[in-house]
């Protein structure tokens, strides 16, 4: 459906191809922008690349292993220590001391590519930085070597390298060959890795059984919470729920996580799916590899988290977990009640711009409601067909919707819709507030955890103090403008 | 309603799950406590035989980021200006997060979006696309065309895509819009070097572009390097002082330190960073100052080139002697006297050396930075009577290793150089020996607080603190801050409060 003349926004008119990621949600008859194509060069995307949604986001948050970049340094210097992808695996300092940053984000490690290299080719360079690190970092419970544009284009048979290093080291070692230059965005890269880790895991547990899960070890209410980062420790409220549920949580994919418990995902009995864009691929492939079925959950707020509580304890059938939902959902409803009520109150009514990856927009859609605030438009920056689905489902009626926004459409788009406050990333941060618009941090959060009904709270806190901070009295000073 | 006190009142994560009631202001950091988990039952000493970095081909934290990068700082610090890196959207994306994480700034960059098909028939196409949609968007006054590991290994020829791109935006829009932008093109392939070499690289790419000779005049051109916005501003306040004109390549101080003030023009551009004109103009200086001798050198030297310019190439003026040199030269440059105002200046931040050499004297120090700004801190540390002992530099630098000797030799030291070595075998050093005070980049935040050696940030990058990016460490006034940094900490790591009184 064509949008109307008011929604065309003017930053466009010379690069008319943009208007096709433009739409207004209908929630009978989703409309779905064109998405998951190729940014147009030049247009100032926000996008980054597949190198980053491998090893940044669905890797990164690995606890134990040691990761290696097979790249010049700087690929290596970017991922190191930047998302809030927390962890409580702490490698050691010294004797009877651990590092002052989580094992995943303490170290960055890589071949550091020269331009030799470049010429003949870096896969001896690969196999000694592998265990040489290995003998470095001890500890590690596995390597992970990603490639990058650098070792992609030179061509490294760097599975060989793999098998090599494992047979040495006596631990799995996998490759994550995810290139900057491949695919859309940085969603390429969360596919890429969901797959080839799977097959390299299911691999290893064929050739190394006694890592998978015995059978007089399994629980009847064993689960595994896939597409969970552990952002800035979202899984503090995140996995005593389903304890106080009675499940038993086996891994997590990946937030804070050892590789031996990852290996041992494929043995739970249930999958609950977080990230439905960066991790439904490897939920898939247990689901038919290993007939466990999984869920779909929004771990953020209220309803949504019930309804994650509710649809477990229906798939383990059992009426008493039935009845312990029902009493964890009242109670801690109850707990953030107070809290909630004060900050519903001052935010009623107000307007908010969302822009994240991609589901985020719609898991936050109903949090929004339920602090009273109306949501003036959204953006997603790698979101596809099914992630625009459910925005459409959870929207108000004709909601303004921007697929894979550029810096100048979100300048537009603030200027037009005006919002109260624009939930965004780090770098969109600080445009926004040069325009006078707060924002809080919606990838690595302000001050988190967000996640679960306890972490609304700090959401919460967050938009406020976002909508209430003294500074945007002074901005709009007439005698100083 | 009673909450369980645990290591001064934080909450562990079964607290937190039990608190019957969230407050108002929620949970914050200071209350909660994640229990650490070892990687591994027992501490395991890495391997002692491979921990200096010339004995291994790995390289765990490396203290240097990407060619492309350096090359993007200086650009942006010209006005108007935009860059368009040839490569994948990441080369941009994490540049920009990384400009954004340490100046708390909006850095608009533009990318070509390479995808596999790039990879196998070239960015011919993403060039000239790209080119057109930020010209006709943004109008940008300088488009600083930044290449990258992926687009040298294919082998773009960005010199023939460049005349096609223009060919076809000429065709487009008409003749006028080849007058509106000016383009220059940088070479940086992270493979043959760091963001060093990459400011390096851009100053004489512009220079080359950009710079002509007209007519003499009477300015000096100033190529200041990796260094902060309030740094140039402090190089312009002496310039001010000495009442002498400057051209500053590349002058991030009105393009990474902007106000907040509406209403702002869309699309959003700062308001400074160096003129084109400017840079014409440098052809027709009487000198050119390059501060950082890796970070600019290679401009300075083909302006002397080219021009016949002389050029004074380091060392950063940060401390005493650096600054005096500094002065010294642009005295003699110009024909101006030193100006008494300037004296003053040196006055207090020696008076301010007179009332604190009882602390400082015999602390020993650890330095990691890049290698220009290593050089200049561990002479100022030795002009402060501290003994530097371990210094590291993140990328190589025949200069760094000559600058730190020299300094060493005259102060009678012989410290560790590590030239173009990575944090991990600096950090094993700094955890052997007996070490007092670093200095060093916030990469350094996690040694100091494992090593309990209290860290003063300096250099780049200082992502984890505020402010840092508005302050000056060169010049004498910079010289006072930075002295007042290390001398504070000093003072709270090791000196007890009865002892800080008088």
């Amino acid at each position: 459906m064509a949008i109307p003349e008011k929604y065309r926004l003017k930053c466009d008119f010379t690069i008319p191809e943009r208007y096709k990621h433009h739409v207004l949600t209908d929630s009978k008859k989703p409309n779905i922008p064109a998405c998951n194509i190729k940014t147009l060069p030049g247009d100032m995307t926000e996008r980054g690349c597949a190198f980053a949604g491998a090893r940044g986001v669905v890797g990164g948050p690995i606890g134990d292993c040691i990761q290696i970049i097979h790249s010049p340094a700087g690929c290596a210097w970017y991922q190191w220590g930047t998302r809030r992808n927390l962890s409580d695996i702490y490698a050691w300092s010294g004797p009877g001391r651990l590092c002052n940053d989580s094992n995943n984000r303490r170290r960055a490690v890589t071949t550091d590519l020269q331009a030799k290299d470049v010429v003949f080719g870096g896969a001896k360079k690969l196999e000694e930085a592998c265990l040489e690190a290995w003998r470095l970092l001890p500890g590690a419970g596995g390597i992970l070597i990603y490639l990058t544009c650098t070792s992609g284009l030179i061509g490294d048979d760097c599975s060989s390298v793999a098998e090599k290093v494992e047979k040495e080291i006596g631990k799995p070692v996998f490759v994550i060959d995810s290139p900057g230059f491949c695919g859309v965005s940085q969603s390429t890269g969360h596919h890429h890795f969901n797959v080839q880790f799977y097959n390299q895991a299911v691999k290893y547990r064929e050739a190394h059984p006694e890592v998978c899960m015995k059978e007089e070890e399994k629980g009847p209410y064993d689960i595994a919470i896939i597409g969970e980062f552990n952002m800035d420790w979202d899984l503090v409220y995140i996995k005593p729920l389903f304890e106080k549920l009675g499940c038993r949580i086996i891994g997590v994919f990946t937030g804070g996580e050892r590789m031996e418990n990852l290996l041992k995902i494929p043995d739970a009995k249930l999958n609950v799916l977080h990230c439905q864009r960066s991790c439904t691929y490897i939920s898939d492939l247990i689901a038919n590899g290993f007939e466990v079925p999984y869920v779909k959950a929004s771990f953020f707020g209220k309803e949504q988290m019930a309804k994650v509580l509710r649809d477990v304890a229906d798939f383990f059938g059992s009426a008493e977990m039935k009845e312990r939902a029902e009493q964890i959902i009242g109670h801690e409803l109850e707990v953030i009640s107070p809290a909630i009520d004060f900050y519903r109150e001052r935010l009623a009514g107000k307007r908010v711009g969302m822009y994240v990856g991609g589901p985020r927009v719609w898991h936050w859609q109903k949090v929004m409601k339920e602090l009273g605030m109306k949501v003036a438009f959204s953006m997603c920056t790698f979101a596809h067909e099914d992630d625009y689905e459910k925005i459409n489902a959870r929207a108000e009626e004709g909601e303004f919707i921007v697929d894979n926004p550029n810096e100048f459409e979100i300048e537009e788009c603030l200027d037009k819709f005006k919002p109260d406050l624009f939930l965004t990333g780090l770098k969109e941060k600080y445009l926004c507030r040069k325009l006078g618009v707060p924002t809080v941090n919606s990838h690595s959060y302000e001050k988190g955890p967000y996640a679960c009904f306890r972490g609304m709270v700090n959401f919460a806190r967050d938009i406020y103090q976002g909508i209430y901070a003294p500074v945007w009295k002074f901005v709009r000073d007439k005698t100083f403008i | 309603m009673t909450t369980p006190l645990k290591l001064n009142g934080r909450l562990t994560i079964k607290d937190l799950n039990a608190l019957p009631e969230i407050p108002i202001e929620g949970i914050t950091y200071d209350q909660m406590y994640i229990e650490k988990q070892p990687i591994c039952p027992e501490y395991i000493a890495p391997d002692p035989n491979i921990i200096p970095s010339s004995k291994r081909t790995v390289v765990i934290d490396p203290g240097r980021i990407c060619m492309p990068f350096g090359a993007m700082w200086a650009s942006v610090g010209v006005h108007g200006c935009i860059p368009f890196v040839q490569g994948a959207q990441g080369c941009t994306t994490y540049p920009r997060y990384t400009f954004s994480r340490i100046f708390r700034e909006p850095v608009s960059i533009a990318t070509a979006s390479f995808q596999e098909d790039t990879a196998v028939f070239g960015g011919r196409k993403n060039l000239i696309e790209g080119l057109r949609n930020l010209i006709i968007r943004y109008h940008p006054e300088v488009i600083a065309i930044v290449t990258v590991c992926s687009s040298e290994i294919i082998g773009d020829d960005m010199e023939g895509y460049l005349e096609e791109a223009q060919d076809a935006l000429e065709e487009e829009l008409g003749p006028d819009v080849l007058e509106e932008t000016q383009f220059v093109i940088i070479h940086t392939p992270s493979f043959e070097g760091s963001h060093v070499e990459g400011y390096n690289r851009a100053a004489k790419a512009f220079l080359k572009t950009m710079a002509r000779r007209t007519t003499p005049n009477n300015k000096v051109n100033i190529i200041p390097g990796m260094i902060t916005p309030g740094d140039i501003r402090e190089i312009k306040h002496i310039l001010r002082l000495m009442d002498i004109e400057g051209n500053i390549l590349f002058d991030i101080s009105g393009t990474l330190d902007c106000p907040l003030r509406l209403p702002q023009a869309m699309p959003y551009y700062p308001k400074g960073g160096t003129k084109a004109e400017d840079m014409k103009d440098m052809g027709n200086s009487m000198m050119t100052f390059a501060l950082c001798p890796d970070e600019g050198g290679a401009g300075a030297r083909y302006l002397e080139k080219r021009f016949k310019i002389p050029a004074a190439i380091g060392p950063v003026p940060l401390g005493i002697h650096n600054t005096d040199i500094f002065i010294k030269d642009l005295a003699e440059a110009t024909g101006r006297p030193i100006a008494d105002e300037i004296k003053d200046e040196r006055g207090i931040l020696i008076d301010a050396m007179a009332d604190t050499f009882h602390y400082t004297m015999g602390i020993r120090v650890a330095i990691y930075g890049d290698p220009d700004i290593a050089a200049a801190a561990t002479r100022f540390c030795c002009e402060l009577g501290m003994e530097p002992v371990l210094i590291g530099s993140g990328t190589e630098s025949k200069q760094f290793v000559k600058d730190v000797w020299a300094a060493a030799h005259e102060y009678n030291l012989k410290p560790t150089i590590l030239n173009g070595s990575d944090m991990f075998e600096w950090e094993d050093y700094l955890k052997k020996d007996k070490i007092d005070l670093i200095l060093g980049n916030s990469k350094a935040a996690n040694v100091s607080k494992e090593a309990d050696v209290p860290l003063v940030r300096i250099g780049f990058p200082i992502y984890d603190r505020v402010g840092y990016q508005r302050r000056a460490y060169v010049g004498y006034r910079g010289g006072e801050y930075l002295l007042d940094l290390i001398v504070n900490t000093i003072l709270d790591s090791k000196f007890p409060d009865d002892r800080v009184h008088q």
